[in-house]
């Protein structure tokens, strides 16, 4: 549906670089990236918005660099929602229709069901500026598929919103992509929306591909360390692969050595990657456990997370943790206790450096 | 906290005091002038109604008009291209936009006349196909245009700048060409500039006397009227006929604030 090909695009101080992928039709594609990454500059080069300085970008499998954005078919909704602030809500979704030269009859019947469907009949004849962030969100989308796009293309659409307004409006978003038969790209930094909403992700870090693969194996198994370390996993420790027998390796990082489920050869320069949620804690003394991988350590911080706790360790490399905060009142657990962290063989990543 | 004082802060009591000698001096001359003027009402009437006087003022503002007019076809355009392009050489095509600000009047009187007259580089065709510039209505023009150029283009520019480049990339995915784009969202939400831009170019246009009487003494603009009636009659007939044009002026400039006084209010909040 969506296809770049060796895409490199400078524009300001964005650039992307070399810039390959696919997104098939009827993905709900994500493109995660820190802030100032490029994903703003590689969704309007898809829109048409910008031209690459070099590679090509295929729509349904045709060349489209060159094409202007009024031929593509493709809406995008910015993350300010950018209404027209001298149209009333109705007019705003028709200009599409109006631009395209659709008559009037179908035009008014068009967005009566728009209205209808996104219900925002009240505010047919109110002015964008007068609307709270959320009605402005649904005139967005409403204006966005009143055009028919066969791509729609979403910029940081929930960044904007309260927290209510955007559990309302993800769960529409996921009714949208399964009724119409659309394929949608959402640009963001959010993982938690991508988690929820995504069936593919590429990863953007400075303007160039960092990973792209099924919403799983991105945050289960990040192919780099910085994919990793972006999709939040804290705990990224480097080192070799020493031994390997029967799928199972230990990797010498300098400060420890890690048990690892893995089929990469000796020698390997890798990094563990698990997520702090994964390591469990108990008193230095306690008896062995089955997790293969047990660190001793000292307690250096504590930052609270909702009922979480985060929980630093200095094991001679520093090590997170999250665990209950009753867990931390129960084992009396303050900065400067002895700790033993353990962690799973089986739930250690291993990716190559 | 309601026991805080209501006075704004000395630092804006100061400003507003030193500012406020140079609104003392514009009432300060205004009142003056009136004084003197309206001591002598009969004399006051007489000029206002003088057939002269008349067609003077009426030439100065339909010319300025006529120069805005020409200035939304032609100087619309190059606002919107250095508002929304890069290119290389920009900065050398602000420098030509801004050069007649900098140039003294007499200056750009020369140069329009060296261009304009009989046997101008644009002067002489034009005078072979009829239109001729010297002593002349379309010289008057010309010069207006040329010295209220970069008011018009200037502020238009900013307001086209205003205008976020959000809208109108939505505009153009959702089908809308570039031209259609420009009308639909650029123009409306730039309504507001573009007036000031006309008033800023017109009331330039208006005051413009250096850059007229060289190409186009005659027929009288205000200004050479003022100045020829200054040599000829003395100070008392010429300010009186001064007078009567702050009048007129003061009238224009309420009637289109008026007029224009909801006129794109949109825009002052995106």
């Amino acid at each position: 549906m969506i296809e770049f090909d060796h895409v490199s695009l400078r524009l300001g101080n964005f650039s992307l670089r070399d810039v390959s992928f696919k997104i098939r039709q009827g993905d709900f594609y994500f493109i995660l990236g820190p802030s100032g990454a490029g994903k703003t500059v590689l969704l309007e080069g898809i829109a048409g918005l910008h031209s690459p300085q070099s590679g090509r970008i295929l729509l349904r499998g045709e060349n489209v660099v060159g094409i202007p954005p009024e031929y593509r078919r493709v809406s995008l909704v910015y993350q300010d929602y950018s209404l027209f602030p001298h149209m009333t809500v109705a007019k705003n979704i028709a200009f599409g229709l109006k631009m395209q030269g659709v008559d009037r009859h179908t035009i008014e019947q068009k967005v009566e069901d728009l209205l209808a469907a996104f219900n925002i009949g009240t505010l047919r004849d109110r002015h964008p500026l007068t609307l709270s962030g959320g009605e402005q969100q649904r005139v967005a989308i409403a204006r966005a598929l009143a055009v028919d796009p066969d791509i729609l293309l979403l910029d940081e659409p929930f960044s904007a919103l309260d927290p209510l307004t955007k559990e309302k409006f993800i769960e529409d978003l996921r009714e949208i992509h399964r009724t119409r038969d659309l394929t949608i790209v959402q640009v963001t930094h959010a993982r938690d929306e991508a988690m929820r909403l995504a069936t593919r992700v590429a990863v953007i870090i400075e303007g160039k591909l960092a990973a792209e693969n099924d919403v799983e194996r991105i945050f289960n198994a990040p192919e780099t360390c910085e994919v990793a370390r972006f999709v939040g996993i804290e705990n990224v420790l480097e080192g070799r692969i020493v031994s390997s027998s029967d799928h199972v390796v230990r990797v010498e990082t300098g400060a420890a050595t890690i048990i690892a489920v893995s089929d990469l050869p000796e020698g390997e320069e890798v990094a563990a990657c698990f997520r702090a949620e994964d390591v469990t804690l108990a008193p230095p003394s306690s008896a062995r456990s089955s997790a293969r991988n047990a660190f001793e350590g000292i307690i250096t911080r504590f930052t609270p997370m909702g009922p979480l706790m985060r929980v630093s360790i200095d094991c001679g490399f520093p090590l997170v943790a999250t665990v209950l905060r009753d867990t931390v009142k129960e084992m009396g657990l303050t900065p400067g206790s002895s700790v033993r962290a353990s962690v799973k063989a089986s739930i250690v990543h291993l990716t190559v450096r | 906290m309601r026991t805080t004082s209501r006075l704004p802060d000395p630092c804006i009591i100061s400003f507003s005091l030193i500012g406020g000698l140079i609104i003392g001096l514009t009432v300060l001359a205004l009142l003056n002038v009136a004084a003197t003027q309206l001591s002598d009402i009969p004399f006051l009437i007489a000029t206002a109604t003088d057939s002269g006087v008349i067609n003077a003022i009426a030439v100065t503002m339909g010319a300025g008009l006529n120069a805005v007019f020409i200035l939304m076809i032609v100087g619309t355009p190059l606002a919107y291209v250095l508002a929304r392009t890069d290119f290389r050489g920009k900065g050398v095509v602000e420098g030509l936009v801004d050069i007649p600000i900098m140039l003294p009047h007499t200056v750009a009187g020369i140069l329009v006349y060296l261009l304009f007259m009989r046997r101008g580089l644009l002067g002489a065709p034009l005078y072979e196909m009829g239109i001729s510039f010297e002593d002349a209505y379309p010289g008057i023009v010309v010069a207006m245009l040329f010295v209220s150029a970069p008011y018009y283009v200037n502020s238009v520019r900013e307001g086209f700048e205003k205008v976020p480049v959000h809208l109108e990339n939505v505009a153009r995915t959702l089908g809308a060409t570039r031209f259609q784009t420009f009308t639909r969202v650029v123009l409306p939400l730039s309504v507001r500039h573009i007036f000031n831009g006309s008033i800023l170019a017109w009331g330039r246009a208006i005051g413009e006397f250096a850059a007229i009487i060289m190409i186009a003494y005659y027929p009288f603009v205000i200004s050479t009227l003022i100045y020829y009636t200054f040599t000829t009659s003395g100070i008392k007939a010429s300010s009186t006929v001064a007078f009567v044009m702050i009048l007129a002026c003061f009238a224009a400039f309420i009637i289109l604030r008026l007029l224009t006084r909801y006129t794109g209010r949109y825009d002052d909040r995106v």
